[in-house]
């Protein structure tokens, strides 16, 4: 080793070694102050052979360099040492609380009405609106249920007059005959809203609430075009297949009829939901009645279609378990504000 | 409905098949079963005992000591209380441990001293009747040890079945209906019935006239020679599991027919109906006393079956009160008729009187049926009693046809509407298995429909349909997809705007949404004065004062502050619903629906020396026109509304017009405080409340106004702030409009940030702070220009009485 490499070599140690900006203001002094190693080698290059003073001053920048270089290294290395030394030792509570964030809401109805409007729209469904307050026509007559027939009494209607000329209107389906007269086949529709039936209420019933009928009306509509169309609801609804089953069930504007129940998503033996069944009762649907359709001005031999009935708060309650149907309409805050 | 399975299977043969397979295939082909439950399970565990002594208590009169056997090594003793109890009789035994319905366990005891090791039941204990004169004794051979249910057949199971399932369907009103069903499931034989008319003797037919069309058909058998006395043992259990109670063996005969063949039907005393049967409907309005000792105020219409004097049943549903089958005359008469459903259906559902009877009625009965019901009375009665005369004629008239009928289909109609793959003979295996029979024709069969099935059910090629899809099970259709050319529905403007106004109120509102009923409380109408106003009323409402359908939104809201307030501090709350408003013009007699948005902030008021003006009015006011502004319609002109709704506060109430005279886009105002008051916004729930409405069709229609891009300035401009010092009377708008004149163009986005009064400025002053930024396409603008605008404005205010405030 030459003595550039030995002084050289002994500077670095000594760099490495400054723990703190004094002591490497000392190296600094040492080697490349006034007095110091570099100036010294410096100062003796005069008395040096001429041939050599060439490269014992080359030799002695190259030292200079390099031991600058080795300051500049360890003094920023020290000042994020020390930096990080300040951050860490500030501390900081992990579990103090994000700042309290002011927000509004949609009602959970609307939210999962959104979600099946959004759906139904993507598959060629047009939303429509009916009346809440509604002719007798249209919530009874012309949906195959002429007047003193008795699936009247199962819909326990709010009468607006005392002829029953006028009603609140017991379910969306309504809306199917509104729907026939203003559109022009083939087509498929969704209507959601509110319906009303004039019962006591309790954590199960309300007086008041929300359904969404569907009608498609076509060419040759069959029972395997109901069931398919079903499935995909579900697949749509809870995001996954589930089974289904259709049995019969009556409603005077569709023939048939049934009600179909779709295997509870919440347990596989049976819970509280499905009432240890394994399936939950979810909606009534059918092959619209050729009746329906005349009234709709619709000729059945041309024509055919499906309907069903979705009860959009029981759906919003199995969303969410929500174990009060009165919630719904309540207006309480603490329940809106969780949504 | 209760339905045995034991009775069922009088019928159709169900061995082999499990109560709950029953259920479950009734529930897929046929009706909704709700539950299924074993008959009486407690009669299990009761034993047959044989009463070997009967010895008097030693020291209580009226108590019995007895050894009973119950098939153990050892008979049991009993404390027994019955009168009737006596050796030798076989006798119903609970003993230590069973449990008697009521949770009633049976303990060993001491009764008066001696021990009693069990209780000998009468009927009533055991629930399988009301008697309760004394212990219930057995027949003679029954098997000693032997649980009762065993020994008397009681074993059975129940099923519940949903009757508004069955609502289409009156042949599934009888068990024998019922089990027709089973048997085309599982392809069984109904058993025979005889329901041949009985050999009657030849006494004249009773008098039966019929006055009105509502009755089509009244069959009556005169019975003669009939004993009292309780129905055989096999049919109060079948009653029972069905769920009627045993009354008396004619009562129980009566109920027996129409459960079993879906029949209603009636016995008089004859004595009860001197001078022949009439019905009738009531002439006048009348009363009548119906046989559970009810009075009932019947109207003109109403279907009465009459005897010469008086009216002694309301036709199909209920007989009177005096022509209960007495226990004296050994002479009846049954009746077996045919009323018009609605008729029936109508007196029934008006008078609240639901029975057994009227619910079937009203499905529209098969016509033919009373003859077969009649003729099934009179072969049990005489089973029962052999010594029962049928003296007279049988009475039948009335016009009434049969209505079997015929339906063409086609096996590629039911496949098309299934969408399955079925061959014509299977379907014509189903449909014959249902008792509808076909002949071939060209394509087609003809289908026969059977009177029980063709009043009402089955009218049309798709009710068959049904019937071959239910029982091939809709669960063995296979799903198929919906094919159609894809069109995008058509853009939903109501829709679109209703998730836009949503979606900005839930969100930079913050503002929560609320769904509430379409019914609002008188009080709370009378809060506002609005009970005089016209509403859509129903006439059968909830609860009393809440038949008003509301007429507009807002209210709904207001009814929820107090207690919304009550759980924030800050509450907003909005809804978008519908409102209505009876419209005596219109030709259908349907109210005016109208689309609205309300609104209601409320929030602690501001301290009452609070410098700055802070209202929940503004914020509103701020909340709705950046409301519209979301949803670019044109920008409303908002004025003091002079015609303030009651809600309002009468100064503080302002108007939004699309154009200067249009109708109302919008309301807003502090909630008057009055109102607040009563509805309970008091004390410390007091609040600075600001309500508003918003009529989504007016919304619906206006001028949009697209908000576009501006480009982004390509110079810098300045911010300034300014202060105007003027008179109270001054209105903003006027100092906005001095400073928008005095920038000449450059003023771009002023904001008042401070309205400020005090005493400093001297009474009646107030000064108006701005931010605002001078901002020019061309240049860049330099101090000069900034004082200059501030000259021009200092001179523009000094000419209007107002003052640039300079710091
Ligand atoms: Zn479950």
């Amino acid at each position: 080793m030459t003595d550039l490499e030995q002084i050289l070599s002994e500077a670095r140690a000594k760099v490495a070694a400054a723990t703190q900006a004094e002591s490497l203001r000392a190296v600094d002094r040492e080697y490349l102050g006034k007095e110091g190693v570099v100036a010294g080698l410096l100062a003796a290059i005069p008395t040096l052979e001429p041939s050599e003073r060439r490269a014992a001053g080359q030799g002695a920048n190259e030292v200079k360099t390099a031991v600058l270089e080795a300051i500049e290294e360890r003094k920023s290395a020290l000042a994020r040492e020390a930096l990080s030394a300040q951050l860490s030792g500030e501390g900081f509570d992990p579990t103090l609380p994000g700042a309290a964030q002011r927000r509004g809401s949609l009602h959970p109805i609307t939210q999962v009405t959104r979600e099946l409007e959004d759906l139904f729209t993507s598959m060629g469904y047009s939303v429509l609106d009916g009346p809440e307050v509604e002719l007798d026509h249209y919530n009874f007559e012309a949906l195959n249920i002429p007047v003193d027939h008795p699936a009247r009494d199962s819909q326990d209607t709010f009468f607006c007059d005392p002829e029953g000329h006028l009603v609140m209107r017991t379910h969306t389906s309504p809306v199917q005959v509104r729907a026939m007269e203003q559109l022009e086949p083939p087509f498929r529709a969704v209507a959601p809203g509110k319906v009303f039936r004039q019962e006591t209420t309790d954590a199960s019933h309300e007086h008041t609430f929300h359904q969404m009928e569907g009608l498609v009306v076509g060419k040759d509509i069959s029972v395997g075009h109901l069931i398919g169309a079903m499935k995909t609801l579900l697949r749509g609804i809870f995001g996954r297949d589930l089974d289904v089953r259709l049995r019969p069930g009556y409603f005077p504007f569709v023939e048939p009829g049934f009600e179909l129940d779709a295997r509870c998503p919440f347990c596989e033996k049976g819970c509280s939901v499905c009432k240890r069944t394994t399936w939950i009762e979810l909606l009534p649907c059918g092959l619209v009645h050729p009746n329906v359709l005349r009234m709709g001005g619709i000729d059945p031999d041309e024509w055919s279609g499906f309907a069903f009935g979705l009860g959009l708060s029981r759906l919003v309650m199995l969303r969410y378990g929500i174990d009060d149907v009165r919630h719904l309409l309540g207006g309480d805050l603490r329940f809106l504000e969780q949504f | 409905m209760l339905v045995s399975i034991k009775w069922l299977g009088r019928h159709v043969d169900l061995e082999g098949l499990k109560p709950e397979q029953i259920c479950e295939d009734l529930t897929l082909s046929t009706c909704e079963v709700e539950g299924l439950e074993p008959f009486a399970p407690h009669m299990a565990s009761v034993r047959v005992g044989e009463v070997l002594s009967r010895e008097p208590h030693p020291d209580a009169d009226k108590l019995s000591l007895c050894q009973v056997a119950v098939g153990e090594e050892e008979p049991l003793q009993i404390v027994c209380g019955a009168p009737n109890v006596d050796a030798g009789q076989k006798v119903a035994v609970a003993v230590v441990g069973t449990r008697l319905p009521g949770d009633f366990k049976i303990k060993k005891s001491k009764i008066r001293g001696v021990e009693s090791r069990g209780m000998i039941c009468s009927v009533r204990e055991l629930e399988l009747g009301d008697e309760h004169d004394g212990i219930w004794v057995l027949p003679p051979d029954a098997q000693v040890g032997t649980s009762v249910a065993e020994a008397l057949d009681m074993e059975d199971w129940v099923i519940e079945i949903d009757n508004k399932s069955l609502t289409h369907r009156p042949d599934l009103w009888g068990v024998r209906g019922l089990a027709a069903e089973l048997g085309a499931i599982y392809d069984r034989p109904l058993k025979p019935l005889d329901l041949t008319l009985p050999e009657v003797g030849a006494d004249p037919a009773f008098d039966v006239r019929i006055e009105t069309p509502a009755c089509s058909r009244y069959m009556g058998l005169v019975l003669d020679n009939v004993q009292g006395g309780p129905s055989p043992a096999w049919m109060r259990h079948l009653l029972l599991a069905a769920g009627q109670r045993p009354i008396d063996g004619l009562v129980d005969l009566s109920n027996f027919v129409m459960l079993d063949l879906g029949q209603p039907n009636h016995v008089f005393d004859l004595a009860e109906v001197p001078g022949g049967i009439v019905v009738r409907e009531a002439s006048e309005a009348c009363k009548f006393t119906t046989l559970d000792g009810e009075e009932r105020a019947l109207q003109a219409g109403d279907m009465l079956v009459c005897s010469a004097e008086q009216p002694v049943a309301l036709a199909g549903i209920m007989g009177g009160l005096d022509s209960r089958v007495g226990e004296t005359g050994s002479r009846r008469l049954l009746e077996v008729a045919t009323f018009h459903p609605a008729t029936v259906r109508r007196t029934s559902s008006r008078l609240g009187l639901r029975t057994d009877s009227s619910a079937r009625f009203e499905k529209h009965l098969d016509p033919t049926l009373p003859s077969k019901a009649l003729a099934h009375f009179a072969h049990l009665l005489t089973q029962w009693q052999p010594d029962v005369r049928l003296p007279a004629a049988i009475s039948d008239c009335g016009d009434w046809t049969d209505p079997a009928m015929e339906i063409e289909l086609s096996g590629d109609h039911v496949r098309r509407a299934l969408g399955v793959d079925l061959t014509d003979d299977a379907i014509r295996s189903i449909l014959e298995r249902l008792g509808l029979g076909c002949t071939e024709g060209e394509g087609t069969w003809t289908v026969a429909i059977p009177s029980a099935r063709a009043t009402k059910d089955l009218t049309i090629a798709q009710d068959l349909v049904e019937e071959v899809g239910r029982i091939h099970r809709y669960g063995n259709v296979p799903e198929a997809a919906l094919i159609a050319d894809v069109v995008p529905p058509p853009v939903d403007a109501r829709r679109n705007l209703v998730r836009r106004v949503q979606d900005r109120l839930a969100g930079s509102g913050q503002m929560h949404e609320v769904l509430s009923y379409s019914f609002q409380s008188d009080d709370l109408l009378e809060t506002l004065g609005w009970t005089t106003e016209p509403h859509v009323e129903v006439i059968n409402p909830v609860a009393a004062g809440m038949s008003r359908v509301r007429r507009a939104v807002l209210p709904s809201l207001l009814g929820l502050l107090a207690e919304g307030r009550r759980q924030s501090g800050d509450l907003r709350l909005f809804e978008v619903g519908k409102a209505y408003v009876p419209n005596p013009d219109a030709e259908d007699g349907q109210p005016t629906e109208r689309h609205e948005l309300a609104l209601a902030w409320a929030k602690p008021a501001a301290a009452a020396d609070a410098a700055f003006d802070d209202s929940r009015l503004l914020h509103l006011r701020g909340a709705l026109q950046d409301l519209f502004a979301h949803l670019e319609i044109e920008a409303p002109t908002w004025t003091l509304d002079d015609q303030p709704p009651s809600w309002a506060h009468p100064a503080r109430a302002l108007v939004a017009r699309l154009g200067d005279s249009g109708p109302p886009l919008a309301r807003l105002a502090d909630l008057h405080p009055e109102v607040a008051v009563a509805l309970g916004l008091e004390g410390e729930l007091a609040c600075d409340v600001a309500v508003a409405e918003v009529s989504l069709d007016q919304a619906l229609g206006a001028p949009q106004e697209a908000s576009g891009y501006r480009p982004i300035p390509r110079f810098p401009g300045v911010k300034l702030d300014v202060a105007v010092l003027t008179a109270e009377e001054t209105h903003a708008g006027d100092v906005q409009a001095l400073i928008e004149k005095a920038g000449k163009g450059l003023v771009r986005d002023l904001e008042l940030f401070d309205l400020y009064r005090g005493e400093s400025l001297g009474e009646g002053r107030k000064s108006l702070a701005y931010h605002l930024q001078l901002q020019s396409d061309k240049r860049t603008l330099s101090d000069k220009d900034c004082a200059k605008f501030l000259d021009r404005l200092e001179r523009g205010l000094g000419e209007s009485g107002a003052e640039l405030r300079r710091s």
